[in-house]
């Protein structure tokens, strides 16, 4: 099915889970009331990753993005039964079983199936659609390829650790399986012959030939037992009395044929008014969007990591008695430690461990995540820039009576901030780059932006060429305008 | 007699095993001018930097205003340091501030007068050192005569009751020594208390009140310039003396 457990996703698991142990039990102990507190609460917060038509992706309804397709009107479906209203939360799919674990969301609906892995860590509903694979081919090689057994000596490619990737190693012989992380990109791959066949879902593959003529489908024939095939809702482990409910919706769906008679042509509506227009300018509200979030994460945590970066680097210096002494290695400890962990990992840390003591919106917990990091690097800056200043700034401050709080605040952070200025700079351009990472949380920043347009245009490359240019135009602005300032700050 | 406004008891320093100040007791009155002077390495800049505690004394006592500053705490330490200007041999003006800002700085940080009069104030400073034209000049754009100038001029600011100043010349081009020779001893004829470290023997001869001779750690003469110059008791003055005059 979609995707996959990545090894990665299962250690973030074990490392949440291990950390909250208590917490989780109680969870889901208390967790037969999960019917009760969605219905008291009033909404059902649903988890999707936005990226795969026809089953979720984002669509231009009157002016305004929002995220449709069959899995939402599932959702909605559900959602109405229980007599709530359904809100609906973008995040990648990695992050979808780790947010419903730690609540962020009530339920996951985004093509994924169940598979005995899962089925350890989170609860499913029946399965609502049963579909099948599909090979995506060029047109034009259409009489060459039949199904998966055409490709010997060819190349196939499928999600990375998804069910079509395992099957597709599995099941042929003497075909290579190329895996890449996104439909787009494989599809792009197959227009530039990179590969020969794209192996994806049935719906999926009917989305992507119905809009785009270069395009081909062929049955994949591919032996497959019904689990691999079906989508279910997940729920929270233990929320049986909310499972029960959903199940009464699903079992309607099936029995009506819901999925085929309404959702998906549906669906099929939204991807066609979509793909009316699939030039870039279509789209700079998206792009805005993005630039706007680039701009408030980098900002927010430039400023914020400053100040944690002057605080850390006096704590660095601090010599004395023994509280002087356990704040040095603490700082000293704290500093080592985040510059020698991924930066990717501290976002998804505080996201989903911090989120088992407060639960902190995604945008929050990206700039509390790139502020704690910058913090650590600002903090050696600082402390770089704080030793480059002469020991005589210092005993001539002091001599005029000024405390060491007076001497550091007026006249050695100044010098030391001036000294430092273009590795700061640096860092805050660099943070324009790195702020892409909080896109994996969900946070709709240049690069989610730029994956969601991509998805909802079938176009691979001119998202990529668009914020790259608006990537260099901020970062370039933002060097000028530091430019200006050390300029300005030059007596000597 | 008045009360010494410095004195030094049993000060001895010491940088790991090096022994810079062995065993000194001094004082000094209001109003004195002490030049202490003596060969290089004799301990002369460690000495004048333990009376405002820049150097933390290793044992003895430095009483200022009749405290021991070597007991008080930061804040008090600070409050006394207020009392007690400083001169370096290189000047070090905040290069980040004008001219202005420089000696403004502590009279508003440490004792919040307000800009008004501290503008005031510091124009009268500089008038008194002769670079008022320059007030609104970067220290970077100055010479170092007129860059010690205005060093004098912040240390003034705080309205010392004592002037310490470390070979305030020593960095200067000779053609600048005299401009600020003549503010110091402007400075004394109103009756300044100063601890001056120098080499500038005419100064000493002309200024001070007392030569302290410093060599080996310790103040080996304390004598009447007349005295001390015409008539040397110790080989290691005497050694000294033969030495730099010509």
């Amino acid at each position: 099915m979609k995707k996959r457990l990545v090894l990665f996703l299962a250690l973030m698991l074990t490392l949440v889970t291990g950390v909250s142990a208590l917490t989780t039990t109680t969870a889901s102990a208390a967790s037969d009331n999960s019917l009760a507190k969605v219905q008291k609460k009033g909404t059902l917060v649903m988890g999707t990753s936005p990226d795969y038509p026809p089953y979720e992706f984002q669509a231009t309804v009157h002016g305004k993005t929002k995220i449709v397709g069959m899995d939402v009107a599932v959702g909605q479906k559900i959602a109405k039964d229980l007599g709530v209203k359904l809100v609906v939360k973008s995040m990648s799919f990695d992050s979808l079983l780790v947010a419903l674990q730690t609540g962020k969301v009530d339920m996951v609906i985004s093509g994924m199936n169940p598979t005995p892995a899962r089925r350890k860590n989170v609860d499913f509903t029946h399965t609502y659609y049963q579909g099948g694979y599909s090979i995506v081919i060029n047109k034009s090689d259409k009489g060459i390829y039949k199904d998966k057994d055409s490709f010997v000596g060819k190349t196939i490619g499928a999600q990375t650790g998804s069910t079509m990737y395992n099957e597709s190693k599995k099941q042929t012989s003497g075909t290579t399986v190329k895996g890449m992380t996104s439909v787009s990109d494989l599809i792009l791959a197959l227009q530039s012959h990179k590969i020969q066949g794209v192996a994806m879902e049935k719906p999926s593959a009917q989305a992507y030939v119905a809009n785009n003529k270069e395009l081909a489908a062929i049955p994949s024939h591919f032996d497959l037992s019904a689990s691999d095939t079906s989508a279910s809702a997940a729920f929270a482990k233990g929320s049986t009395s909310l499972v029960k409910a959903a199940n009464k919706s699903v079992d309607q769906i099936k029995k009506q044929d819901l999925v085929n008679k309404d959702y998906l042509p549906a669906a099929g509506k939204y991807l066609k008014t979509n793909t009316v227009n699939t030039s870039m300018l279509h789209y700079w509200k998206a792009f805005l969007t993005g630039v706007e979030y680039t701009l408030i994460i980098t900002v927010c945590s430039v400023f914020f990591g400053f100040i944690l970066g002057v605080l850390l680097s006096l704590a660095r210096m601090a010599r004395g008695g023994v509280f002087k002494t356990a704040l040095r290695w603490l700082a000293t400890a704290y500093v080592e430690f985040i510059r020698g962990t991924p930066m990717m990992v501290q976002v998804m840390f505080v996201y989903f461990g911090l989120g088992l003591i407060v639960n902190l919106p995604a945008l929050t917990s990206g700039i509390i995540a790139i502020s704690l990091n910058s913090g650590a690097y600002i903090a050696e800056y600082i402390r770089g820039g704080i030793n480059s200043v002469d020991d005589g700034q210092t005993e001539a401050a002091r001599s005029l009576g000024m405390s060491s709080g007076a001497t550091m605040r007026y006249v050695v952070l100044p010098q030391a901030l001036k000294n430092i200025w273009p590795s700061l700079g640096n860092e805050f351009i660099t943070l324009i780059k790195d702020s892409s990472i909080v896109s994996i949380i969900g946070v709709s920043e240049l690069i989610f932006q730029s994956n969601i347009v991509r998805s909802d245009t079938y176009r691979g490359v001119a998202p990529i060429a668009v914020i790259m240019v608006i990537y260099f135009v901020l970062t370039f602005t933002a060097s000028r305008l530091l430019n200006y300032f050390e300029r300005r700050m030059q007596h000597d | 007699m008045t009360k010494p406004i410095i004195e030094v008891k049993n000060l001895a320093k010491h940088f790991g095993d090096n022994q810079v100040l062995k065993d000194i007791t001094e004082q000094v009155n209001p109003g004195q001018v002490i030049v202490v002077i003596g060969p290089s390495g004799g301990g002369k800049s460690t000495f004048l930097r333990c009376l405002n505690l820049l150097e933390h004394p290793s044992s003895g006592e430095v009483d200022f205003a009749g405290e021991d500053l070597t007991t008080l705490d930061d804040k008090r330490v600070n409050e006394l340091r207020e009392q007690m200007g400083m001169v370096f041999q290189g000047f070090n003006l905040f290069p980040n501030m004008t001219v202005l800002e420089n000696i403004k700085l502590a009279p508003m940080k440490v004792k919040h007068v307000d800009d008004a009069t501290a503008t005031k104030q510091a124009h009268e400073l500089l008038k008194q050192v002769n670079l008022d034209d320059h007030a609104d000049a970067f220290p970077t754009s100055l010479s170092g005569g007129q860059a010690q100038r205005v060093a004098i001029a912040r240390a003034l600011a705080m309205d010392p009751k004592v002037m310490l100043f470390d070979e305030p010349t020593s960095a200067l081009d000779p053609e600048m020594v005299g401009e600020v020779l003549n503010v110091m001893q402007e400075l004394a004829k109103q009756g300044m208390t100063m601890v001056v470290v120098t080499h500038e023997m005419g100064f000493a001869k002309s200024v001070a009140d007392r030569v302290w001779f410093m060599a080996d750690g310790y103040i080996q003469e304390n004598n009447t310039p007349d005295e001390f110059f015409s008539n040397p008791q110790t080989d290691r003055a005497k050694d000294f003396l033969s030495k730099i005059l010509m």
